[in-house]
């Protein structure tokens, strides 16, 4: 799982790229973490190159939205791809997960 | 259409796998009992099982299934083979051979022979285990292993339903669900496949923060309010591959309060639970209330529902971790089979085909480059042409197989028909790596089957007479196959009487077949018992004898342009020694031309060229090298008109042992010949066994040498002993 | 995106007649003759399940699986594996190795698919 990462105004802006899956989980949960503790206050995490996501992806953002909490941090998730509303949609997570969802008119 | 295709492979995977089985099996009745032949014949029942049941044939299916319950315990060693069990497991073997051939005619529907199917299921009963002695025809269902452990509604007393309409599930899956390679977003995903989720609430209480989590551990929980018409048994089916290790709670559409009080009390947190039931619209506030005191209550009874709901424990790891190291039997044996891939005939066939028309295009090619006498062009012709001989080659090796595909039925066939004799026979196979045209294969096989019936019946004499004879009791009949200059050889011998040439000359005279004046050679004589009609065994057995086979045995070999003899000595033995062409498909000809017809001899056949004209020859006798040559003139063969001016050539041919002479006007050199098979309409010619396209487009015929040389030859014969007409059938075509 | 399914069996036909059920339901299919055929197939391209049979030559479904358990780009792939009822042990191996679905031999192509279904997500 690439992530590129972009510094604007004190906020950190992530972009995933791929499989957010079991696979990527371990790797990717050490970058977020670092990542985390590397932005001063806020993080947005880019989702629109997401193509498949699985519990353990799911899991891993509910994860790092708890740990920003932890740390008086916040985290947001945009720009969600189709397989990301997929999943929300499903497991009923948007008010969970609280970013706004951009629901494409086709569905 | 695609179907279609696939049930062809399973007839014909069946059919090797269950040779593979017959073999296997009757190596362990020669070298013992071996645990890879076992193996062997329990994947092939096993497989046939598997690939059959893809298609529902239940006949097959439920009858290798009995037979797979039998080796499953042979196996494991709780019954043991030995000779009668071989002799059943044979049995089921050509059964099942029987069933598969059903498929192939499409009558799967019937069964073969219902009889001998109950005989042969009896015996195996014999072998299992009395309780579930016969295991149902299992067409088809899931595997878990764990028990149907569903909460039932209907015992539980004491309390009504609930008011929703919904299905309730309540899913907590094992830590390790997605390190298995088990997605439950994929399972609720097919969830949606049955019916509506109207509520889903993700359980995240486990959750850890994220600097605590194991990525890879399931952490998600979930509760569902499910609306559906699918039953119990379906909905919970979609978690069939988890169930064992997680807690899947399933409470159908009005379930009893108490059930949801089970629930609740499994909970860390009732509570929460029984707010996530309330917003989803499983339970009313009321119920939840109702549910919360009563569970209040039990608490004070005796151990309350949870008995029903069966609480799932991970089942500890087998700890079975030796048989790792196991697998490496026979590798090397086995390594080699895979490194082949199926290629339907068909598309061989029409690779050969496009090869055949290449090399016609490619010898017409050579034509003009020769007449344009442009050196490079030749040249260039002459390299094309090299390359397509090879390709040629490459592709005719294509659809070579060894005959082994032949001769490994014998065994069985040996075995069976030397019990039934009484007779002890020993089957001795050399040279089964020989390989030869698949199309030719096939045919081989019934040609052999007489034979060797015949050497069996005929040829070995019973275990007495051969030790008055001062033979072995045990009675040799080897199958062999060689190449030798252009041909394949197959040759099957047994050390049995003989052929006794005056009864056979006695029969034959008896039978009109020839006159007592007659002198024949041994090989003339040997050679009256493929006529039609001609039977010397005193006794007809029901194998053979009837005096149907070896004129039929040597017309299927004729027809792939073959030759069988008979070479056999009184007393010591017989080998009927069958001559083939390696392919029916290509052949290097040489070109000839009488008159303005351009013939083709096959080259591998032609000896040498030499001028007539130089030779003493009379009465179609010629003497090259102080030898006597019987020749035919093809002019005369094929009622050409003669030519003028011919200086005549001898093209000098052999086959098998004998030789003769062409007569031809004129020789043009070597060619390669795409063997177009005649027409019906040229069936009854005998003396030409084909036609080809040359470069320029005309048609040329292809000599039937092997026919030519053997009348030819037999021609001389006779006008040696004085017989003008032809004693055996086929001479007349010969007008001298 | 595709959905790629890596098919282990012995028996051509099996993986012929499960290969074209699978391509009708559109998945895109990788065939192996054995457990060693199939470790050379787990080359880095992506599975998104993995069906083998047990009992095969060479080198059969558990040891196969083991193997690929180890493989980092595989280890999580779910697997399907094919067996019969007389297969106890070889399935208390398998679950030991990771094995969770099972689809019991003989079975009609519809059985196979929904199984597949349930694990492999549209």
């Amino acid at each position: 799982m690439p992530i590129t990462e972009q510094d604007r105004n004190g906020q950190l802006l992530l972009q995933l790229e791929g499989g957010l899956t079991i696979f990527q989980a371990s790797e990717l949960k050490d970058q977020l973490l670092q990542a985390l503790s590397r932005t001063g206050n806020q993080i947005e995490l880019d989702l629109s190159g997401v193509d498949e996501l699985d519990t353990a992806g799911v899991q891993l953002l509910l994860a790092l939205k708890q740990e920003a909490a932890n740390q008086q941090k916040s985290v947001s998730y945009s720009h969600h791809s189709p397989t990301v509303l997929a999943a929300i949609d499903l497991l009923n997570l948007a008010a969970t997960l609280g970013d706004p969802l951009l629901i494409p008119n086709a569905r | 259409m695609d179907m279609d295709m696939a049930r062809d492979a399973l007839v014909q995977e069946s059919r090797e796998l269950l040779a593979a089985m017959e073999n296997a099996l009757l190596e362990i009745e020669t070298d013992g009992v071996s645990s890879e032949a076992i193996n062997a014949i329990f994947r092939a029942a096993h497989t046939i099982k598997g690939s059959a049941g893809l298609f529902a044939f239940d006949r097959i299916v439920s009858f290798t299934h009995i037979v797979e319950s039998v080796l499953d315990r042979v196996r494991t060693g709780k019954v043991q083979i030995d000779d009668a069990m071989l002799s059943l497991l044979l049995n089921c073997g050509d059964y099942i051979g029987a069933l598969v051939d059903a498929i192939q005619n499409r009558t799967e529907d019937t069964e073969p022979d219902a009889d001998r199917r109950a005989v042969l299921e009896k015996l195996l009963g014999a072998h299992l285990e009395p309780a579930p002695a016969v295991a149902e025809p299992t067409a088809s269902s899931l595997a878990t292993t764990a028990p149907d452990h569903g909460p039932g509604t209907e015992h539980i007393e004491g309390s009504g339903g609930v008011d929703s309409d919904n299905w309730h599930l309540s899913l907590r899956f094992s830590p390790d669900v997605l390190r298995n390679g088990l997605d439950p977003l994929s399972f609720l995903h097919y969830l949606t496949s049955l019916g509506r989720i109207v509520y889903l609430h993700t359980v995240v209480d486990t959750l850890p923060a994220l600097s605590q989590m194991d990525a890879e551990t399931g952490y998600l929980g979930f509760e569902i309010d499910f609306e559906s018409d699918a039953d119990r048994a379906k909905i919970e089916s979609v978690f069939d591959f988890v169930r064992e290790d997680s807690q899947i709670r399933i409470l159908p559409p009005h379930s009893k309060i108490d059930e949801y009080i089970a629930l609740i009390a499994l909970m860390p947190e009732p509570g929460r639970l029984g707010d996530i039931l309330v917003r989803g619209g499983a339970l009313t506030e009321v119920e939840l209330a109702q549910a919360l005191d009563q569970q209040h209550d039990q608490q004070i009874g005796q151990k309350p529902l949870g008995a029903m709901l069966v609480e799932q424990q991970v089942v500890p790891e087998a700890v079975v971790s030796a048989a790792l190291n196991r697998q490496k039997q026979s590798e090397d044996k086995k390594a080699h089979e895979q490194k082949f891939i199926k290629v339907e005939v068909s598309k061989l066939d029409q690779l050969i085909d496009l090869v055949g028309e290449l090399v016609i295009a490619g010898a017409g090619a050579n034509l003009i480059a020769n007449r344009k006498k442009d050196a490079q062009f030749e040249e260039a012709a002459q390299s094309i042409s090299v390359l397509v001989e090879h390709i040629r080659d490459a592709a005719l090796t294509l659809r070579m197989v060894p005959i082994g595909e032949v001769f490994q039925r014998f065994p069985r066939v040996v075995r069976d028909i030397s019990r039934e004799l009484g007779k002890e026979i020993e089957l001795i196979v050399t040279g089964a790596e020989t390989e030869l045209d698949k199309s030719m294969v096939e045919k081989l096989a019934d040609p052999l089957m007489h034979i060797v019936r015949n050497s069996m019946d005929h040829g070995i004499e019973g275990t007495e007479a051969r030790v008055l004879a001062g033979k072995s009791p045990t009675g040799m009949l080897r199958l062999n196959a060689y190449h030798e200059s252009g041909s394949i050889v197959i040759e099957v011998s047994d050390d049995g009487r003989g052929l006794n040439r005056e009864r056979i000359l006695a029969k034959a005279i008896e039978r009109g077949l020839v006159t007592p004046e007659q002198i024949l050679s041994d090989n003339d004589i040997f050679r009256l018992i493929f006529e039609a009609g001609f039977s010397t065994a005193e006794q007809v057995t029901n194998l053979s004898g009837r005096g149907v086979g070896m004129d039929v045995v040597k017309k299927n070999i004729e027809s792939l342009r073959g030759e069988v003899e008979i070479l056999s000595k009184e007393g010591q033995g017989t080998t009927t020694r069958i001559r083939l062409p390696l392919t029916l498909a290509i052949i290097d000809g040489f070109q000839v031309m009488v008159n303005d017809e351009v013939f083709v001899i096959p080259l591998d056949l032609v000896i040498e060229c030499v001028d007539l004209a130089g030779h003493d020859a009379r009465h179609n006798i010629v003497k090259l090298r102080g030898e006597p040559l019987p020749f035919v003139r093809l002019r005369e063969l094929f009622e050409l008109p003669s030519l003028e001016q011919s200086r005549e050539s001898l093209v000098v041919v052999q086959f098998g042992q004998q030789r003769a002479g062409l007569v031809v006007d004129r020789l043009l050199g070597e060619f390669q010949a795409v063997i177009k098979p005649l027409g019906s309409l040229f069936s009854g010619i005998r003396s030409i066994s084909g036609s080809t396209i040359l470069g320029d487009g005309r048609v040329a015929l292809i000599l039937d040498v092997p026919h030519l040389v053997q009348q030819t030859t037999q021609q001389q014969s006779l006008a040696q002993s004085g017989k003008s007409a032809g004693f055996l059938a086929h001479n007349k075509t010969v007008d001298l | 995106m595709g959905k790629t399914i890596l098919i282990v069996d012995d028996s051509f036909s099996m993986r012929q007649t499960v290969g074209i059920a699978l391509k009708g339901a559109g998945y895109d299919v990788v065939e192996a003759a054995d457990g060693k055929d199939a470790l050379t197939k787990l080359d880095g391209r992506k599975y998104n399940l993995i069906i083998s049979d047990v009992n095969m030559p060479n080198m059969d479904g558990i040891s196969f699986v083991k193997a690929a358990k180890l493989l980092p780009n595989y280890k999580f792939t779910p697997i399907i594996m094919l067996t019969t009822e007389g297969d106890e042990t070889k399935k208390q191996e398998g679950k030991a190795a990771g094995v969770r679905a099972w689809v019991l031999k003989p079975f009609q192509p519809p059985v196979l698919l929904d199984a597949v279904s349930k694990l492999v997500m549209p």
